[in-house]
């Protein structure tokens, strides 16, 4: 359908520009402020509040990331922090798309008041919960450990999880699943050889939705777990705004230093959406 | 199949079999992970818990100092220390009250142990010391209720005055000022001869609502008054909390402090004078190394806060401390009780105090002045003329208090109600929580 | 007709089932309980547990501060219901959710299409990816710092409006009574838009391009094509993502707590720092809890109204 007439070629042209500068708005909205987290986290502590700001000053420096590159407790929060948010995700994600295929495919009595139980149960304000959840943690002897904390996070993200997948399940056509039976084929291979292929993009934006809020939860992590070898970033970074001693360098570095391992992972994952993955497979 | 099908079939795939293995690998892990715990490990050893904030506003490894020290003289004990953030310490600390994993010493603040004692949280200090013999003469105070103690301030950290010399001088003021009126008259003074900085600076913002303990209620503290009478709330017909309502009011409307009041938090004002846009603060001591740090150029003076004219009595200075108590829930109460004995002795409490960069709760410790800033030490002759005073600490619902008390500044200030109904106001919403 | 939840090896129900159902056997009957039992079970243990303590402290007299508190039964629900300060936190939680959603998904549609766009090379489509994505990688409460420091009256912001001449003079944004609650909206926009973004783009790419290829055939323009075709197609994703926004927004608390606490005057109080408060400031679990039920059941009628609509989408 391409034309090569001079006014096709400018329409284009023009679009293209118009594309670009969209981008860049965009682009300044989304990243000045990172970019501000950024200069101040090589400013000493008290010219992040000197006027007129300056995105880099005199006291530019790499001590802040040395500060917390050399600190064990604090590369410890990091690790922790990325131990948890992978578990959270690979299990709610196998979970959520065993769960999401059975709303989806089955019928059964009560489906209806188990789905609105799993959504509903995201409308509880998380800090009312906080005392009766951490009783129950601690009877449950998961107090401090890896393990508690998944759990939690799981329970928290699995709603949406399971709606989510079941919502891209829902819109894959039945045809798929007969043609498979016709072959022979039980519920399981059903779902795993020929539903879950398709529904990659929809896995990678539940994977990465998953990820974040295990990352970035603060309330629980500082609540179920009392030592550092179990703290996560978002307390650790806490920890660094003390009652008379403000550490606002490195609370920008740390958050910086955190980011570019899940930047980095996002930007492997996010291949997975381009190129109509759904699209050809589902409809054709 | 197609390719992208293909691939996208063994990302499938590979994502599965990291899920499940991962899944199991982290039970087993998990299984064999640490967990904090406050039982005995061992016949002979006891483990003691002990959380603070404090570590952090300490040089590096300076508390762990004291507390090898501790250990040394107690070899059947072993503390480990834990380091809260203090923004969610009181959310952290009573959920854990409320769950009984409150470690067995716990740091606490005043505002917060009125609703712990409630709880049955801590223990009855006053049994413990009596079951080890322990003579409270020299503890310089205990916050307690009907008779017995139920926390100790171990460091007690003064608010004076803190002025900017310089911006001070280009107003044309030599000296800082010591009464409510030059107060007023300096601020003003300042605000209008200045296009970058402004006379005072008071935080009126909601989410830590101390501002109004620091910034509004010191002043009638400072002046011998006080917002309560035999314990209750007392604040119409009260001429000295009147008055320094009046006082901030005044300042606000008359746009002689920072911009944004209702938005700022305590760590604004101390950046905000480092930075030379506030003439004058009241802010805690132990900052005096924060601003040194930030700004070494910065000449300030240190005074006492400015009384009401013709008060001649003894005056008062704000005064909050970090305090410590022990959970009633410990397995070692006897143990717990020995570690805030040590830190409340006189050497470890003067240790503890001077790299505090506070006062002692100990009467008979003095805190090391050789090599310190020379600013304590006019702080500390300030703090020997004056009486602490902290109106808060214990009180029922303190931060609710101090939200009640803001929110109606914040109304006042903003010309919707006067001052007496402002206080009538706050006094029938505090007589709620007596 | 099985009303109860049939848990493995446990009933062993007899083969007369009721006419709606055929005759299967029982394996496969119990099939999709067996698989969903997994989630069904964590939720019942870890949400559906405390929130049944959390309703059960709503009928009681002051629980946790309170060694034995008692019964009051809807006493709270109606000291709440009649406080105006609850629902003037309601109102503005309103205006919050409501703004945040709106912006989240005109924003996320944008920048998705603009990233789905089939005229970028590859670098570049990778790099505006991430840089779309920062704001959603922090923490709430370093941004909350951030945005304090970029709000502030001598933070960049303000220099920059003032230098360019759009002010005269610099505005406390989050401590001014009237652009307080517009600046936490647009922080908590600035922070949750990338997920929308997203799960649109994985929406675009199920929109099938032979539907665009036809309404080009048709003549239809860019703007008709996204209306006509884009639009239709991503409408079951931004119906379900804008009603889980609004149950998500509603618990934002973080963000508010660290940027305002609620204030200037109340301006910015949510029914999240209306909870808090009453949870940790006043020690008054019961009457925490009290609100946080009557946000659930607020949120339970719109948990209803998503999983009809499903229901019917299924049905088409």
């Amino acid at each position: 359908m391409s034309s090569f007439s001079s006014s096709a070629v400018r329409r284009r042209v023009t679009a293209r520009i118009g594309l670009y500068i969209g981008l860049t708005l965009g682009a300044v909205f989304a990243g000045f402020p990172v970019l501000w987290m950024l200069s101040s986290s090589f400013k000493a502590n008290s010219n992040i509040f000197a006027y007129p700001p300056k995105l880099f000053d005199s006291s530019f420096s790499l001590a802040p990331y040395m500060a917390v590159l050399s600190n064990p407790v604090e590369i410890g929060y990091f690790v922790n922090s990325y131990i948890i948010a992978l578990s959270v995700t690979a299990v709610t994600l196998l979970v959520a798309l065993i769960t999401g295929y059975v709303f989806s495919r089955y019928e059964f009595p009560l489906k209806r008041i188990i789905n609105v139980v799993i959504i509903g149960v995201q409308a509880v304000p998380p800090i009312t919960l906080l005392i009766p959840f951490f009783g129950i943690m601690v009877g449950l002897k998961l107090y401090n450990t890896y393990q508690g904390l998944i759990i939690t996070y799981v329970v928290f993200t699995l709603p949406y999880a399971v709606i989510m997948m079941t919502a891209y399940f829902d819109s894959l056509p039945k045809e798929l699943d007969e043609a498979a039976k016709v072959d022979g084929a039980s519920s399981q291979s059903i779902l795993w050889r020929i539903l879950v292929p398709v529904s990659v993009p929809g896995m990678v934006s539940v994977g990465l939705y998953t990820f974040m809020i295990s990352w970035n939860e603060y309330l629980f992590a500082l609540t179920l777990t009392q030592t550092d070898d179990r703290r996560t970033v978002p307390v650790g970074i806490q920890l660094l705004m003390g009652q008379n001693n403000y550490l606002w360098n490195e609370v920008m570095a740390m958050s910086i230093l955190g980011s570019i391992p899940v930047l980095v992972l996002f930007l492997i994952f996010q291949r997975y959406f381009i190129g109509g993955l759904a699209a050809g497979a589902v409809k054709s | 199949m197609s390719n992208a099908q293909g691939r996208s079939k063994r990302l499938a795939w590979k994502t599965v079999i990291a899920a499940v293995a991962s899944a199991a690998m982290l039970l087993v892990a998990g299984c064999s992970g640490s967990s904090g715990s406050t039982s005995a490990n061992t016949n002979q050893k006891v483990q003691l818990t002990f959380s603070q904030w404090w570590a952090p506003e300490m040089p590096a490894g300076a508390l762990q100092n004291l507390i090898d020290q501790f250990q040394s003289q107690n070899a059947n004990i072993s503390v480990k220390l834990i380091s809260a953030p203090f923004a969610s310490l009181q959310t952290q600390t009573i959920s854990e009250a409320a769950s009984g994993t409150l470690p067995d010493v716990v740091g606490l603040d005043g505002a917060w142990v009125n609703p712990l004692y409630k709880q049955g949280a801590l223990l009855n200090l006053t049994d413990a010391m009596k079951s080890a013999n322990y003579d409270p003469k020299d503890l310089a105070s205990q916050v307690g209720y009907n008779g017995s103690t139920y926390m100790i301030p171990v460091v007690n950290f003064v608010y004076p005055l803190f002025t900017n010399d310089a911006i001070l001088a280009k107003a044309g003021i030599t000296t800082p000022p010591t009464t409510w009126s030059e107060f007023t008259a300096d601020a003003k003074k300042i605000s209008q001869s200045q296009a970058g900085a402004k006379g005072w600076v008071v935080p009126l913002g909601t989410t830590n609502p101390n501002g109004v303990q620091n910034d509004i209620l010191s002043w009638a503290w400072a002046s011998g008054g006080s917002m309560l009478k035999d314990g209750k709330p007392a604040l119409t017909n009260n001429p000295d909390v009147a008055g320094a309502v009046d006082l901030v009011k005044d300042l606000v409307q008359s746009n002689a402090v920072l911009a944004g009041a209702n938005g700022l938090q305590e760590t604004d004002k101390v950046e905000n004078f480092i930075n030379g846009r506030v003439g004058m603060m009241i802010d805690s001591l132990a900052h005096v190394s924060t601003i040194t740090k930030g700004n070494p150029n910065l000449k300030f003076s240190v005074s006492a806060q400015p009384t009401k004219d013709g008060y001649s009595g003894k005056p008062g200075i704000l005064t909050a401390s970090w305090g410590i108590g022990v959970s009633a829930k410990s397995q070692h109460p006897a143990e717990a009780w020995k570690l805030v004995q040590f830190l409340m002795s006189q050497s470890a409490n003067s240790k503890l105090s001077t790299l505090a960069n506070g006062f002692p709760g100990n009467t008979a410790s003095k805190p090391d002045f050789s090599g310190a800033d020379p600013h304590f030490q006019q702080a500390f002759g300030i703090y020997q003329k004056s009486k602490p005073v902290n109106e808060f600490t214990g009180l029922p619902a303190a931060n609710q208090l101090m939200t009640d008390f803001l929110n109606e500044f914040q109304k006042t200030a903003a010309g919707q109600e006067p001052t007496s109904t402002m206080l009538s106001n706050v006094q029938s919403q505090w007589q709620q929580q007596f | 007709m099985t009303t109860s939840l049939v848990k493995p090896g446990r009933d062993q129900r007899p083969a007369s089932v009721p006419d709606r159902h055929h005759h299967r056997p029982i394996r496969q009957r119990l099939e999709p309980y067996l698989l969903i039992s997994p989630t069904v079970l964590l939720i019942l243990a870890l949400m559906v547990v405390p929130i049944v303590i959390v309703i059960v402290y709503s009928l009681m007299d002051n629980v946790v501060t309170d060694p034995s508190p008692k019964f009051v039964g809807a006493a709270n629900y109606l000291a709440i219901l009649t406080k105006p300060a609850f629902w003037a936190a309601a109102g503005n939680t309103l205006i919050f959710t409501v703004g945040s959603v709106a912006a989240h998904m005109v924003i996320g549609v944008l920048f998705a299409l603009m990233l789905n766009s089939k005229t970028m090379a590859r670098v570049p489509r990778a790099i505006f990816r991430a840089i779309y994505i920062l704001p959603w990688i922090f923490t709430a409460s370093v941004v909350a710092v951030l945005w304090r420091l970029l709000l502030d009256p001598s933070g960049v912001i303000n220099y920059l409006l003032t230098s360019v001449g759009v002010l005269h003079e610099a505005v406390p944004w989050l401590a001014t009574e009237a652009t307080a609650l517009l600046a936490v909206t647009v922080i908590n926009i600035w922070s949750g838009y990338p997920f929308f973004m997203i799960s649109l783009l994985a929406g675009l790419q199920g929109v099938p391009s032979d539907l665009y290829e036809a309404a080009k055939m048709d003549g239809a323009g860019p703007f008709r094509r996204f209306v006509s075709v884009t639009l239709p197609g991503l409408k079951p994703i931004l119906y379900s993502m804008a009603l889980l926004d609004m149950l998500w927004t509603t618990q934002q608390f973080t963000l508010i707590w660290a940027t305002t606490g609620g204030g200037p005057l109340g301006r910015t109080e949510m029914l999240s720092t209306f909870t808090y408060k009453l949870a940790f400031n006043s020690y008054e679990f019961s009457m925490a809890s009290t609100s946080a039920v009557i946000v659930l059941a607020a949120s339970l009628v719109v948990a209803i109204f998503y999983v009809r609509r499903q229901r019917k989408e299924a049905q088409r």
